[in-house]
């Protein structure tokens, strides 16, 4: 009986547990369209990462997530498979997109990596980054989700995560559905890099404002520890302030939910921009100038697996909606096998008539060759994205830069053998290589191994920002060197000017390196030059050595003294005071202000360092060859992860920039070679902005292409990168198209006599026309008895 | 779709032909109204056949074979046109067919630019051809008469000698070049859409089939005639 009670028990149990789980089950199935095309009013009680109601008036509230938030009617699982957010765990690729580049200038770093399986691009895990690296560099214009916010398994693998500390950024759905023009980029960027994870998503969307910053605490510190109560001005632990004026009676807050979302919110992160265009002369995308969004195309469901709209997507995906977004889909109604399988005409998208257009173009060229980007020019199309050149993010400092170099339209076959047009970058970054391997290293590491090699500006900048004292009002400290000035920057840098008279950008000068002050575009000397052991002399020059010896004094990690030279007498700080005294015969020929180490002089910049940044100056690069042979030399020393520093061993290090790997030979100099494949260039398509009809290739007609000297298929792609080299790989476009380029230039030259052919062509259709309709008139004659029979 | 038909076309061009020579050098196989004993007679003929042609000791006397042409001893202008007409026929279907049939790509690169040459060429010569020598070939049916009864119906023939198979052949020719050269033309004018480029380039590839069947089967009727068998 007792047995009996006991199994009727367990049965109770299980049907329980069983009922609870359906109803869970039933609970988190996507909820079906009930057919109302309106988007509801969003009064959502938020809640936070503990699935806690949020008060807004509490004291210290957490901030919203959008799992507890969002998640009770929109599947929060359901949307972590989508294309933005499942890059680390699915196995879909699909076609290549564009990577996330990994820039560190002083390093000479463009590193393209994705953990999507692309051509060319570098698994972040390659190189050991872990979910929190990957967040910090690239969480700037990451949507949440996805590495930044790693499974529990991942949350401790390193010993630079700080997860418990930040918190989790969660897919943030504001990023895309938030209507109000509260959404600010800046904002969640800024959030990601103070570590505020967890608080990314309430600052961005404007629901609340977040002050402290996560960086600054302890990892110990946990989101329940509160306000640190002795530190109210640098580890400020991060608190929301609730906007609470945006909630109801209720605490409900009202979300303005854009559905589908708004272009601004997907260009914040996908705007594509041409470096010359101003933004009043930059074109837009035909189909947004005609009022469609990108959503209308790039559709996804509560999955969020979005379409991207390339042919062949559909295959690959299993969804068969995506045929019929594709050009081809929307515009001609066919998939990409050519069969009338989809509706065409969506969104008003007008029927092409490719009128005079020979098939063959239709079987080798993707739609974008011709209507996508910009037009083939005498040159390259630089363009910024978003993501590489961290664009759309204001604040006092300028976030964007120039690099990496991204260059377009090239031309190259695509996995069906079509050709379409692709963005470019070549790589660079230092590698490890073992046979055929070749593992990259970390900026930090170079940098690490390189020492002072690769501070040759900021050695500059920090004596120029200690002379900055001793200038006169509006005055700047500036070095002269090689025919250009260097002054310092905002950032802390070093800009560089052309010398007024002096050699052309490219012809550098050889005039010796010397201080000065700049002035209204004036230069003067540093040091006036005086008299020493005049009794005139003017006492303000001593008081202006005095402030420069004081300013120099305060530079880290000068290498002496400092001192100053003139006319034989030395200038140095003794006591807190200026002294003057004769200079040993040694420094008898030294001259102006410098470094007194071991009873030598030695000028404020060392030679390397003028040397360098002169041989920089007015470029885009930011190594010589000489820093790059230093830094092999020093990786093979430091580096921990290379083999001993045998004879042979530095050829384990390569470097690459520009299309090539250097490296060190058994001399000791530094050598190149193009073959490496780490060394090639890597592309995706691009597939906007689309052109109007009348600026698509062909229009003007064959010649817009085929010509012998066309643009679309003879220019040169020459490598780019931070190296300063003449060594650099040259490629030409129907190499990287795969078509013959002499067949081309031949082909091109027969559109010379094309209209002639046509003329003789029709000639002959006229004649042998007129012949068979005179035969046919003639035989009918004959058989009508028109005509008589020939005997 | 066109390479099977194609293939299938020329197969029953030298069908045809071969049995034509069978039944001209077998006279007594009319006789036979069986057609399981013709195909037999026919079949045995050509076993026959195949291993003796592929016996001759080609292509060490290609030369005299070539050589004996009467084609090089025509008039300096007509035999430069005519070798014009055939050596670009010969590439054009050379070219065209291989590429069409073996070359999943199609017509590309150098072969497609001679081909497009050789099209010029080929239509240039065939318009000249066309008021040289069109006269030899015109048909010279006598009027007709309508039948006055319903017999003279049943009785009616149209008026086709023996002779007018290799005229017919070379109207078709005619026809089938004219064809080529206009779908050669249109496509490159800027009149036809995707959909009538799609149209024009099946025209150009069947008015080749069509071109090259009646080629062939024109010069084995005009230019190669079997001889009956001793």
């Amino acid at each position: 009986m007792r047995s009996f009670g006991r199994i009727t028990g367990s049965v109770f149990c299980l049907l329980v547990l069983g009922l609870c789980v359906t109803a869970t089950a039933e609970d988190q199935k996507p909820k079906p369209w009930d057919g109302n095309r309106t988007t509801p009013a969003h009064f959502i009680p938020l809640r936070d990462e503990t699935n806690e109601l949020i008060v807004p008036t509490d004291p210290n509230p957490m901030p919203f997530s959008a799992r507890y938030t969002c998640g009770p009617c929109h599947d929060y699982k359901t949307v972590q498979g989508g294309w933005h957010f499942d890059a680390m765990k699915s196995g879909k690729n699909g076609r290549p997109g564009e990577p996330w580049i990994w820039l560190d200038p002083k390093t000479g770093t463009v590193l393209p990596l994705s953990y999507r399986k692309w051509p060319g691009v570098w698994d972040p895990k390659v190189l050991r980054l872990n979910p929190w690296d990957f967040t910090k560099l690239f969480g700037r214009h990451m949507p949440g989700g996805g590495p930044a916010e790693p499974g529990d398994q991942d949350v401790f693998p390193g010993m630079d995560a700080r997860w418990s500390v930040s918190g989790k950024a969660e897919v943030n759905c504001l990023a895309c559905h938030n209507k109000t023009g509260r959404q600010d980029h800046s904002e969640w960027a800024k959030q990601i890099l103070r570590e505020n994870m967890r608080w990314a998503a309430t600052a961005s969307g404007g629901i609340g404002e977040v002050g402290g910053m996560a960086s600054r605490l302890k990892e110990t510190w946990d989101v329940y520890d509160g306000p640190n109560p002795d530190d109210h001005e640098w580890a400020v632990a991060p608190s929301v302030k609730y906007k609470t004026i945006d909630f109801d009676g209720k605490h409900r807050y009202f979300f303005e939910i854009a559905y589908p979302p708004d272009d601004r919110n997907c260009l914040a992160c996908h705007s594509v921009s041409p470096v010359k265009e101003t933004r009043a002369t930059a074109a837009a995308d035909v189909h947004t100038a005609k009022g469609i969004k990108c959503a209308e195309c790039h559709k996804n469901d509560l999955g969020h697996g979005i379409l991207r709209g390339y042919e062949g997507e559909s295959e690959e995906t299993g969804n068969r909606t995506a045929d019929s977004f594709t050009c081809r889909g929307c515009h001609m109604g066919e998939d990409p096998a050519g069969e009338k399988l989809v509706v065409p005409g969506r969104l008003g998208a007008p029927y092409p008539k490719h009128k005079g257009i020979p098939l063959v173009h239709f079987r080798t060229l993707s739609c974008t060759v011709c209507h996508s980007g910009p037009m083939p020019d005498k040159d390259w199309a630089r363009v910024r994205t978003s993501r590489a050149n961290r664009l759309g993010i204001y604040g006092v400092a300028k976030w964007s830069t120039d690099q990496p170099a991204i260059i377009e339209p090239v031309y190259m076959k695509d996995g069906r053998g079509k050709i379409e047009p692709r963005r470019l970058v070549w790589p660079a970054f230092w590698a490890r290589t073992g046979g055929k391997e070749i593992i990259p290293l970390q900026p930090g590491v170079v940098e690490a191994a390189a020492g002072d090699i690769l501070k040759c500006e900021e050695r500059i900048a920090l004596v120029l920002a200690a002379l900055a004292g001793a200038c006169g009002e509006n005055e700047t400290a500036v070095l002269t060197a090689g025919g250009w000035t260097f002054e310092l920057n905002v950032d802390g840098g070093l800009d560089a000017s052309l010398l007024p008279g002096a050699a052309k950008p490219g012809e550098k000068g050889t005039a010796a390196a010397a201080w000065g002050a700049k002035k209204d575009a004036t230069l003067s000397p540093l040091v006036p030059n005086f008299d020493p052991a005049a009794p005139d002399k003017d006492p303000a020059v001593e008081t202006k050595i005095q402030s420069i010896l004081e300013g120099l004094g305060t530079v880290a990690g000068a290498p002496g003294k400092p001192v100053v030279m003139v006319r034989k007498t030395l200038y140095q700080i003794t006591d807190g005071s200026l002294s003057a005294t004769e200079a040993p015969a040694e420094l008898a020929a030294a001259s102006g202000p410098g470094w007194l180490k071991d009873n030598k002089f030695e000028p404020l910049a060392a030679d390397f360092d003028v040397r360098t940044v002169v041989a920089k100056a007015g470029t885009e690069q930011t190594l010589t060859e000489e820093q790059v042979g230093l830094v092999l030399k020093a990786l093979a020393t430091k580096d921990p992860g290379t083999p001993e520093p045998t004879k042979g061993a530095v050829s384990h290090l390569i470097y690459v920039s520009g299309g090539r790997a250097f490296r060190l030979n058994d001399d000791g100099k530094l050598t190149s070679a193009a073959s490496d494949a780490a060394a090639a260039p890597v592309t995706w398509p691009l597939a906007h902005n689309v052109r109007p009809v009348q600026q698509s290739l062909g229009w003007n007609g064959c010649t817009d292409c085929h010509t012998a000297d066309s643009r679309f298929f003879f220019k040169t792609v020459k490598g780019t990168g931070p190296l300063l080299t003449a060594s650099i790989t040259s490629k030409s476009t129907t190499s990287f198209m795969g078509v013959g380029g002499f067949f081309q230039r031949i082909f091109g030259l027969t559109f010379a006599v094309r209209p002639f052919f046509k003329i003789v062509l029709a000639l002959t259709i006229l004649a042998t026309g007129a012949v068979l309709v005179v035969f046919f008139l003639v035989v009918a004659g004959k058989l009508a008895g028109l005509i008589e029979k020939r005997s | 779709m066109f390479a099977i038909i194609t293939i299938l076309a020329l197969l029953a061009t030298g069908l045809g032909l071969a049995y034509r020579r069978f039944r001209i050098q077998h006279p007594s196989a009319e006789g036979n109204i069986l057609y399981a004993a013709i195909i037999l007679d026919f079949t045995r003929w050509l076993g026959q056949r195949t291993p003796e042609i592929l016996s001759k000791p080609a292509p060490a006397g290609w030369p005299a074979w070539i050589k004996d042409f009467r084609l090089w001893r025509l008039p300096l202008f007509e035999k430069w046109l005519l070798i014009g007409l055939y050596g670009s026929f010969l590439y054009l279907a050379a070219s065209g067919f291989f590429f069409a049939i073996f070359i999943r790509r199609g017509l590309y690169g150098f072969p497609l630019v001679l081909h497009v040459v050789a099209g010029a060429l080929f239509a240039v010569c065939l318009t000249l051809i066309a008021f040289l020598r069109t006269r030899r070939f015109t048909f010279n049916p006598g009027p007709l008469t309508l039948p006055g009864d319903f017999d003279a119906v049943r009785k009616f023939r149209i008026p086709w000698g023996p002779q007018d198979w290799a005229k017919g052949f070379f109207w078709l020719f005619f026809l089938a070049g004219f064809s080529l050269a206009a779908s050669a033309l249109l496509p490159m004018l800027p009149w036809f859409p995707y959909k009538g480029q799609i149209i024009l380039f099946g025209w150009h590839r069947w008015s080749a089939l069509v071109s090259l069947v009646a080629a062939i089967v024109f010069a084995d009727l005009e230019l190669f005639r079997p001889k009956p068998e001793a």
